[in-house]
């Protein structure tokens, strides 16, 4: 350890870009473990990446692999982890004490597993790197808990109204820019085209929920000092999940979609069957993905908000965190380093469809003309917004709290104010520590 | 099982006749039969044993995600029971969702499985290997499969039922089955049954084949019409079969989860279709409140634990008579 500490602050010292080179060098150089960047030949470092929504990450991950061998002679060893059951991993690793070393995590996890104590903070390794001031500042704060940071930002996504170019032609419907264009262009869809989904309106997809919320001017909690109201029941939520699941009401759109994920709403939208949903900006390429012919006939817009504008929509996004149990916690972070900043963190942005975590990558790629990139940027820096900054917000998404309620609205077993009320109650209780 | 359940019988009464026969055999001699069982006793307090104390010890905590990196234990008590037990939900919808689901499925399931153990009984040999065959594939087909294959089936934009129905005119727009907490069950109802009913099928068969014919012969003589050999004779011969598949479907269907657990709204958005093993799931591995879980683990457990009791009881003094 103590070869590695002297070894570090070399590093500091160098720079970062220095130590690319030295380890660069020293990757052929098994003997001299002083000069490689963590003297870690032989070794073998375990990441969990996520999947689900992203598109197929092994052709860029079997880059990053040999990368990382060049520069620091371990070699990585990436597993990929479904979004939907990883949480239960990460929880039983962590009571097996079988934790992979970094891992992507979401950015609502991060407190609850530093609160845990199964993380290892990495604001020295930030500040020793030059990185200070340079990491996005909405996803900085996801990632500290109790005054240090446990969480990398490595990337963060937003969702958008992404629209079937071909559908829309069809129908001879324009992209809405407000919430009364959205019904009449979705009334338009269904009456040309009846077959279609004119718009998909989930019932399992809290963050598809928000905006409508957000767009009348609602809520989804108000924080009075220590203590957290949920506003999912005031009058201005209210009338935005009445317009959101009137939708739904007036049959525009399905059935099914009553219990559909944002993984259903993906698929139907790559089968062709939907005009217009809200969907991520990392979904383009998984739409291509699943179904080569939609590429070229689908569009996004920025939410609109009730009267114009732009309704504010979740910023989600992911860290890279060190599990406390690394073995060697600089092999760790030089991984860490090498995914969140630079070539491979612009690399993953543009395959991927993220925003890097990066403020100074980020500015690049906000500049984008895409058409695909574009809207999302714009969502990203003038209507993203955050869900309540609290470590008990995860137990909220545990209990789908709004799923629930959305599910109940959308089945016609409750209305909206009864619905909207309950779920308020119980999110008011989770958010104050509450069970 | 009727023919062999003599011999199990003479093959109780061989040794004991046996050690009343010649008194006073050595120590290595009547400890004999428990060091052959030794390492098999062994093997079960490991695998079985242990998890179980270890949810019964996680049910009296507060146990959560600090606890499960710390190791530090934190006792409440009975605090998990008593909120398991005063919770609404458990009454309301947990516990009728679970014993009324167990109840239909059992019943069902034993039913079909011994409509079909009868069918098969009387089929010829190509025709029996024929039918088993299709059984068996019902029988080998994971929870998982099986569950999606039915999910698909009921699906509402794309499911076949839907599609059926819309054809033939009986509803104008597509229903989405799985909102409904009747409907939903009905969907399980049938997945399980689908799943369950081979073994009973399989059992039942086994000890049809073994009523001795005879008696049916006789009963036939005596002028005894089809239902009446089959409720008069045979199944009073099968009394000890039903009795195991009767505890094993209980137990099955009691703990069912996956079929649950993979439905649309089964993972715990629908809230009115949550039973024992889903809510314990959800409490435990959604909320990190592994201690509350287990409570209702340990719950389920001590149920199935009682019914099986009373069941066997039932049976046992039925025998004595």
């Amino acid at each position: 350890m103590k070869r590695i500490d002297s070894h570090r602050a070399a590093v500091a010292a160098a720079g970062a870009v220095a130590m690319l080179a030295v380890a660069g060098c020293s990757g052929s150089d098994g003997g001299d473990a002083e000069q490689g960047a963590t003297g870690a030949e032989g070794q073998t470092l375990d990441v969990w990446i996520m999947q689900g929504t992203n598109p197929s990450a092994d052709e860029f991950f079997d880059g990053v692999a040999t990368a990382f061998t060049e520069q620091t002679g371990a070699e990585l060893n990436v597993e990929f982890v479904e979004w939907g059951d990883a949480h239960d991993r990460f929880v039983t690793s962590i009571a097996g004490g079988t934790t992979p070393d970094v891992a992507e995590t979401g950015t609502t996890w991060t407190p609850e597993f530093a609160d845990a104590g199964a993380l290892a903070p990495l604001g020295d390794y930030v500040s020793d790197a030059g990185l200070d001031g340079d990491l996005v500042e909405g996803l900085v704060d996801a990632g500290t808990y109790d005054g240090d940071l446990y969480g990398m930002p490595w990337y963060a996504g937003v969702r958008s109204l992404v629209y079937n170019t071909e559908i829309f032609e069809q129908a001879g419907v324009e992209p809405p820019t407000t919430w009364d264009e959205l019904e009449q262009a979705a009334r338009t869809i269904k009456q040309e085209l009846p077959d279609t989904i004119a718009v998909a309106v989930p019932g399992d997809a809290e963050f598809t929920v928000y905006p409508w919320i957000w767009g009348s001017g609602g809520q989804i909690a108000s924080q009075d000092g220590e203590t957290w109201t949920s506003e999912l029941d005031s009058p201005a939520s209210q009338e935005g999940l009445e317009f959101w699941t009137g939708l739904a009401e007036d049959g525009l759109s399905s059935a099914g979609a009553t219990t559909w994920r944002e993984t259903d709403v993906l698929d139907a939208f790559a089968a062709g069957d939907v005009g217009m949903a809200v969907m991520g900006s990392w979904t383009p390429g998984a739409i291509v993905e699943a179904n080569a012919d939609m590429e070229g006939k689908f569009a996004a817009v920025p939410i609109p908000g009730q009267d114009g504008g732009i309704a504010p929509s979740v910023l989600g996004g992911s860290h890279l965190s060190m599990f406390s149990t690394a073995e060697n916690q600089d092999l760790a972070f030089a991984f860490i380093e090498m995914m969140t900043t630079g070539e491979f963190a612009t690399q993953w942005g543009e395959q991927a469809g993220y925003f890097p975590g990066q403020t100074s990558l980020l500015e690049e790629t906000l500049d984008s003309t895409d058409p695909l990139v574009a809207p999302f940027a714009q969502q990203f820096v003038e209507g993203g917004a955050s869900v309540p900054v609290s470590p008990d917000f995860g137990a909220v998404q545990a209990k789908a709290t709004t799923s629930t309620m959305m599910q109940s609205i959308l089945s016609g077993n409750a209305d909206v104010a009864t619905a909207s009320s309950s779920a308020a109650e119980e999110m008011t209780n989770l958010l104050n520590g509450g069970s | 099982m009727a023919s062999s359940v003599p011999v199990a019988v003479r093959a109780d009464d061989g040794p004991s006749s046996a050690r009343t026969g010649r008194p006073r055999r050595s120590w290595v001699a009547r400890s004999r039969p428990w060091l052959l069982l030794a390492p098999g006793l062994a093997v079960l307090a490991v695998l079985m044993l242990w998890p179980l104390l270890r949810v019964f010890l996680f049910s009296l905590q507060d146990y959560g995600l600090p606890q499960i990196v710390s190791g530090e234990p934190n006792w409440i008590g009975l605090g998990n029971f008593a909120e398991v037990l005063t919770s609404e939900q458990l009454w309301s919808v947990v516990l009728p969702n679970t014993i009324g689901f167990a109840v239909l499925a059992v019943s069902a399931t034993v039913a079909f499985g011994t409509a079909v153990a009868v069918l098969l009984a009387s089929l010829g040999t190509a025709w029996r290997a024929v039918v088993s065959s299709c059984i068996m594939a019902a029988w080998a087909m994971p929870a998982v499969t099986g569950t999606y294959v039915w999910v698909w089936i009921f699906d509402a934009d794309r499911g076949v039922f839907n599609h059926v129905l819309q054809s033939l005119g009986l509803q104008d727009a597509p229903v989405n089955w799985f909102t409904d907490r009747w409907s939903f069950y009905a969907i399980v109802l049938l997945n399980i049954v689908h799943h369950g009913f081979p073994f009973v099928t399989v059992t039942v068969l086994a000890a049809l084949l073994g009523v001795p014919r005879e008696l049916i012969e006789a009963a036939e003589i005596d002028g005894a019409g089809g239902w009446r050999r089959f409720f008069s004779i045979i199944v009073p011969q099968l009394r000890q079969v039903f009795a195991v598949v009767i505890i094993m479907s209980t137990i099955w269907d009691f703990k069912v989860f996956a079929q649950v657990f993979l439905m649309p709204g089964g993972a715990g958005t629908n809230r009115e279709v949550l039973n024992l093993g889903v809510w314990s799931y959800v409490e435990s591995f959604g909320q990190n409140r592994y201690g509350f879980g287990a409570a209702i683990a340990v719950l389920l457990t001590l149920m199935l634990l009682a019914i099986t009791v009373v069941y066997v009881r039932t049976i046992l003094k039925e025998e004595e008579l």
